[in-house]
């Protein structure tokens, strides 16, 4: 199935280096929810993530000429890359943005109490606050493999970087989320308790 | 216990460990304590990242109708990369014809010279026929005024008549392949991943 997949893709993306909005559409309607999820936690602000996300996809339509299906490359490490691209160039433009109001966006869990509601809440705001305090290089190592989903071999193809480094990022970026959340989560926990 | 595995731990949870490496971290994390709680951590900060609640984010058909409106008109990239495509290669073609002809001439000046001193040439015109003779002039004249004699005369004429004949001649090919080296460092500079520019280098 997935070769299957993989194959009407590629017709696909021959179509839209073509010209063919349409088939361009039919990718962006494939890719949305992974480019929104993955620039939504590199920036940590919903509206942010929407504009970097558009302008991401156009700028996927003007260079879809210099993506080569004849490679190995998978578009979606492709437009991965360009979304991590846009959404730091959008970041450091707009510097004055802080984290949206999260609540808004996330869809509670319904099992839980309003207490739990709110707990919850505050624990995404916290992992998310801490998601975006980390350095580019090492986050966006991070979103690619904890959001995106990418083994170390696509993180690696997708930045063009060494797994290496890929690795030594990723350690780094775990290292410092595990002091970041371990004070904070300390004090979550406290005010369960209260 | 020596010897943690804590620099394999990430790749370990990640399941991008394979062969010698995979069993000497699963035999390490049998025996040490220490490593079983640094990995135990790193699951449970896996687990508190994935296992937050989704973002609800805008349908993709609506993004995708939203994108569209907002989509460029024409789509410039690729016939400009098929017609750039020729011209880049235009050049080192045109680079090594350019080598041939400074090759193939000079060597067709040294058979005229070679005939002309056989007098094979009398009735040819004067362009084409260089005269070999023509090795040194100042360093002459210097001997004829005696400020230059034996080795240093022999230097001298030598130097005049490689400056004059050969110098150019190198000069010319040494250009020639620099600017070949310098299109295929631009043209490797083109063609290297990514697309997209270089990211984070930090």
């Amino acid at each position: 199935m997935v070769i299957v997949f993989e194959t009407n893709e590629t017709e696909i993306v021959i179509r839209a280096q073509g010209g063919d909005r349409n088939a361009f559409n039919e990718l962006v309607r494939i890719h949305a929810q992974g480019v929104l999820n993955v620039i939504f936690r590199m920036c940590g602000n919903m509206q942010l993530a929407e504009d970097a996300a558009q302008e991401a996809f156009i700028r996927a339509w003007l260079h879809l000429g210099s993506f080569r299906v004849d490679r190995e490359a998978s578009l979606r490490n492709w437009l991965y890359r360009i979304a991590l691209n846009t959404a730091t160039d959008m970041l450091r433009k707009e510097k004055r943005i802080l984290p949206g109001d999260l609540d808004d966006f996330y869809l509670p869990d319904p099992r839980l109490s309003p207490e739990g509601v709110y707990l919850q809440s505050e624990q995404t705001a916290l992992v998310q606050a801490a998601i975006s305090s980390l350095p580019d290089a090492s986050r966006a190592v991070l979103v690619l493999k904890e959001y995106g989903e990418l083994s170390y071999r696509e993180i690696a193809e997708a930045l063009d970087i060494p797994i290496g480094t890929v690795m030594s990022r990723l350690n780094y970026a775990r290292r410092l989320l595990k002091e970041k959340l371990e004070a904070q989560m300390i004090v979550l926990k406290e005010a369960e308790h209260v | 216990m020596s010897n943690h595995v804590t620099e394999w731990l990430n790749a370990y949870l990640d399941d991008e460990l394979k062969g010698g490496r995979l069993h000497q971290v699963q035999s390490h994390l049998a025996e040490c304590q220490e490593c079983q709680a640094e990995l135990k951590s790193l699951q449970s900060l896996s687990s508190l990242l994935r296992d937050g609640p989704v973002p609800e984010f805008i349908s993709s058909e609506r993004f995708a109708a939203q994108v569209s409106l907002r989509l460029p008109h024409k789509q410039p990239v690729l016939k400009k990369r098929s017609a750039l495509e020729v011209g880049w290669w235009l050049i080192p073609v045109g680079l090594l014809i350019l080598w041939v002809f400074i090759n193939t001439s000079a060597l067709v000046s040294r058979v005229a010279a070679t005939a002309n001193e056989f007098g094979l040439l009398r009735a040819a015109p004067a362009w084409l026929v260089v005269d070999s003779s023509q090795g040194a002039s100042w360093s002459e004249t210097l001997g004829e005024f005696g400020l230059l004699n034996g080795n240093s005369l022999e230097w001298a004429e030598f130097t005049e008549t490689f400056t004059r004949n050969k110098l150019p001649l190198i000069i010319w090919q040494a250009s020639i392949a620099m600017l070949y080296l310098s299109w295929i460092a631009i043209l490797w500079a083109r063609h290297t991943p990514p697309q997209q520019g270089q990211f984070l280098k930090s």
